[in-house]
């Protein structure tokens, strides 16, 4: 006990050294111990960032491939799968919910997720929390956008702002879907996952983005005389009839592929088409009479109102069928074309909400089961799945086997840090050293009152400890000083929420090992002196 | 009481001690004299039982100092023997109370001799700085740097004396001294060893010391090793 008051001393006799070598070990063990710490809580942020999610269904591909686009909105967006396949699925009976989604568009560099409004009611993350909103409410408008909180912080978006999609992940200018801007209808809460960079948007927004819609122009009840004015091919306007009594067919895909087709120079094909359709409406050829028409005033210079007029029935009868069809087919936004929003839309955007068209193709389908135990069967049923080649990951298990990858990073972070603790004990050690021949004298003092070679071993191992000892503790303090500097930065410019707990029992074994290390290096010089004071006698040397 | 025999001693290959015959009695005060080099330091380390002779015998009061393993040499130095270096005895982060009580830290006897004598520890170091003429509260307190030489070695003699050791081996304690100083540090630790009735060993270049000592050696004469140097 004497010896390590005087180890005590004799530290405190040179302050200076001393605190060079306990700060180079303080910052050593900060540094250790936030490494350590960002490695959990950047693995814990990882593991939280989809939960209550029981399957994610993709194309046959990866899973972490998969897990990346569909929770990350990482990577390639360009597997898709059908959304008959998405409906198919969803009518299992133990699935509960299924959400498909949508990915591929962005905007300034954030991701643009098309899905459905029963996503916030089936989405969530950490510990099955659901995503809320901060501002704004949820709008079930068509070209209404969900943003999360770091696109509105970043971008300084308030609710009720306009904006405009861009094709694909914005490499190449002037791809902007700028026909069709969105007004904000709310913010999401920081959730610290990847929805916080993500703009969310209908899936028939989106789909409508993505579809040439301009030869429906001559369609829509009002504002055509300045769009079709511009239109001078006849021909092109026989086509846009046959489209329009398209728009009366039950299946969408029809209408896909009709779009998909750029250039319809094909007459007759449309013709017969119209006429295999007729048993199903027959007032298509009335409509067809009343759009022929309607074309001839148009070619016309002069617009009389009695022409408006007649065109204006056409289409009211027009829009009733249509409303009707997509009342049919699919539930939801049925009603989206009498939104209040509707007066400032774009004709493409009017367009579209006559559509409702729902994507042909989307990417992802996140699912929830009703019970746990189905979850094999459904994914083997996914996996096999006759219609097309697709992939049901379980997201807990992707993420573990995605999180693996990263483990070579985290080995080479652990070796760096290791390396820099050990400079930090080679600091002491040279201090130490350096101390040892200009304390040969007190050696040799406390040799003649009675000292041990052992007592001398003992003073310098000591002295050793106690300098790792203070450094570990004023570590502990520096790191926990950071963590709460960092905490509101990082979470406010990185979107990273950094989770302050006490040392973990692993903290704890990496301080034990530090401080046992720092004692085995100590007993370089505690060996140097013990032989010294053997040797030297009681001769004092100067 | 202390008896040497036939005693042999070199530093690696160099026979520095070969001393065939030597006793002192109790209470004697014995000062050795001899050049620099004769190796009257290494005797006392030799005495002190910091190093061990290659052959022949050490007796320290009845105690053959090789029967003895290395660290029950350092508790029988520890517990019998007080020591006084030429300079620099101090330690210099302890203050001047903990530099005297130091050698208790190591003897549980001395430790208990000392308590016995003065009730404590702090009240045994101060009377014997009072002895040796150092008084004032404000020394006790100081910095063992912010002592003058003199006042320095005076604090060495009283850990030397403190919890009285049968011997006090003190290595050119006045070297550093002026000749002032020097008479009256000599005169208070022979009082003080008179007291205590200890037996002092005192080497010194310095041959006017002689003649306070009632037994003189010349190390250079009963030193059977021939000085090649110097
Ligand atoms: N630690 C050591 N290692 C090797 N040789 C030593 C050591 N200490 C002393 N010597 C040698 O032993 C011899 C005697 O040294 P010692 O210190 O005992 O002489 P001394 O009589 O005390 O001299 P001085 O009067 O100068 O103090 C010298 O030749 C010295 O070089
Ligand atoms: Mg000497």
């Amino acid at each position: 006990m004497a010896i390590f008051s005087l180890a005590f001393k004799s530290l405190l006799n040179r302050k200076f050294t001393f605190l060079i070598t306990l700060f180079s070990i303080a910052i050593s063990v900060a540094l250790i111990l936030g490494v350590q710490t960002l490695k959990d809580e950047t693995k814990t942020s990882f593991m939280k960032s989809i939960s209550g999610t029981d399957l994610i269904v993709g194309a046959r591909g990866a899973s972490s491939q998969l897990l990346l686009s569909s929770v990350f909105h990482i990577g390639n967006t360009t597997n898709t799968i059908k959304y008959d396949s998405y409906k198919e699925i969803s009518q299992l009976p133990v699935v509960e919910w299924a959400v498909p989604i949508s990915l591929g568009d962005s905007h300034k560099g954030y991701t643009v997720m098309a899905t459905e409004l029963s996503f916030f009611d089936h989405f969530s993350y950490a510990n099955k929390q659901s995503l809320s909103v901060q501002s704004g409410e949820i709008s079930d408008d068509m070209f209404a956008v969900i943003i999360g909180s770091d696109v509105a912080k970043k971008l300084n978006y308030k609710v009720g702002d306009n904006v405009v999609m861009t094709h694909g992940g914005g490499e190449i200018d002037g791809h902007d879907h700028d026909n069709i801007p969105y007004f904000i209808s709310a913010i999401l809460t920081s959730s610290f996952t990847a929805i916080d960079q993500t703009l969310i948007i209908s899936l028939e927004a989106m789909e409508a983005m993505h579809t040439e819609h301009n030869d429906f122009h001559s369609a829509l009840p009002s504002e055509q005389s300045t769009r079709t004015d511009t239109q001078q091919d006849d021909g092109h306007k026989h086509e846009q009839h046959d489209h329009d009594a398209h728009n009366n067919h039950d299946t969408h895909n029809d209408h896909a592929a009709h779009n998909d087709h750029d250039d319809h120079d094909d007459h007759d094909e449309h013709a017969a088409h119209n006429d295999h359709d007729d048993h199903n409406d027959h007032d298509a050829h009335d409509e067809h009479a009343a759009h022929n028409e309607h074309n001839e005033h148009n070619d016309h210079d002069a617009h009389n109102d009695h022409n408006d007029h007649d065109a204006h029935n056409d289409h009211a009868a027009h829009n009733d069928h249509n409303d009707h069809d997509a009342h049919h087919d699919h539930h939801d936004h049925a009603d989206h074309a009498d939104h209040a929003h509707q007066h400032n839309d774009t004709p493409e955007q009017r367009i579209a909400r006559l559509l409702q068209i729902k994507p042909e193709n989307i990417n992802a389908v996140f699912i929830g089961l009703t019970s746990r135990q189905a979850v094999l069967g459904v994914q083997n049923y996914v996996n096999n799945y006759k219609n097309e080649p697709l992939t049901a990951i379980m997201p807990a298990v992707a993420l573990q086997e995605l999180w693996a990858f990263f483990a070579i990073a985290e080995v080479a972070l652990d070796i760096v840090t290791v390396f820099v603790v050990l400079v930090g004990l080679l600091g002491m050690l040279s201090i130490i050293l350096m101390s040892l021949n200009e304390r040969r004298r007190e050696m040799a003092i406390l040799r003649s009152v009675g000292a041990r070679p052992g007592h001398i071993f003992a003073l310098i191992i000591g002295e050793a400890a106690a300098v790792c000892f203070s450094g570990i503790v004023m570590g502990i303090a520096l790191l926990y000083g950071l963590l709460f500097a960092l905490q509101a930065p990082l979470a406010n410019h990185f979107g990273f929420y950094l989770d302050i707990n006490f040392l973990n029992l692993n903290d704890l074994w990496v301080l034990a090992t530090i401080q046992i290390s720092a004692l085995i290096i100590a007993i370089i010089p505690g060996v140097l002196i013990y032989k010294t004071s053997l040797s030297d006698g009681m001769n004092i040397k100067f | 009481m202390i008896k040497i025999n036939d005693l042999c001693f070199s530093w690696k290959t160099t026979p520095v001690i070969n001393i065939s015959n030597l006793h002192i009695q109790t209470g004697k005060h014995l000062f050795i004299e001899g050049p620099s080099g004769s190796g009257k330091s290494t005797l006392l380390s030799l005495l002190a039982g910091v190093l061990t002779p290659n052959s022949g015998g050490i007796e320290v009061l009845k105690q053959p100092l090789t029967s003895l393993s290395s660290s029950q040499k350092d508790s029988f130095r520890a517990d019998h023997i007080g020591f006084i270096f030429q300079q620099f005895n101090l330690i210099p982060y302890l203050s001047v109370i903990d530099n005297i009580t130091l050698p208790c830290s190591f003897s549980t006897i001395r430790k208990q001799k000392a308590i016995t004598r003065s009730g404590d520890l702090k009240s045994e170091a101060v009377r014997l700085l009072k002895a040796l003429g150092l008084t004032g509260e404000d020394i006790f307190q100081r910095n063992v740097n912010e002592l003058s030489v003199g006042q320095q070695q005076r604090v060495a003699a009283a850990r030397a004396m403190l919890g009285s050791p049968e011997i006090i081996i003190a290595d050119e304690p006045t070297s550093a001294l002026d000749s002032a100083h020097r008479d009256a540090f000599i005169s208070t630790l022979f009082n003080e060893c008179d007291k205590e009735n200890i037996t002092l060993i005192f080497v010194s270049h310095d041959s006017s010391l002689k003649k306070h000592f009632n037994h003189h050696i010349n190390l250079g004469a009963i030193n059977n090793i021939k000085q090649e140097q110097q």
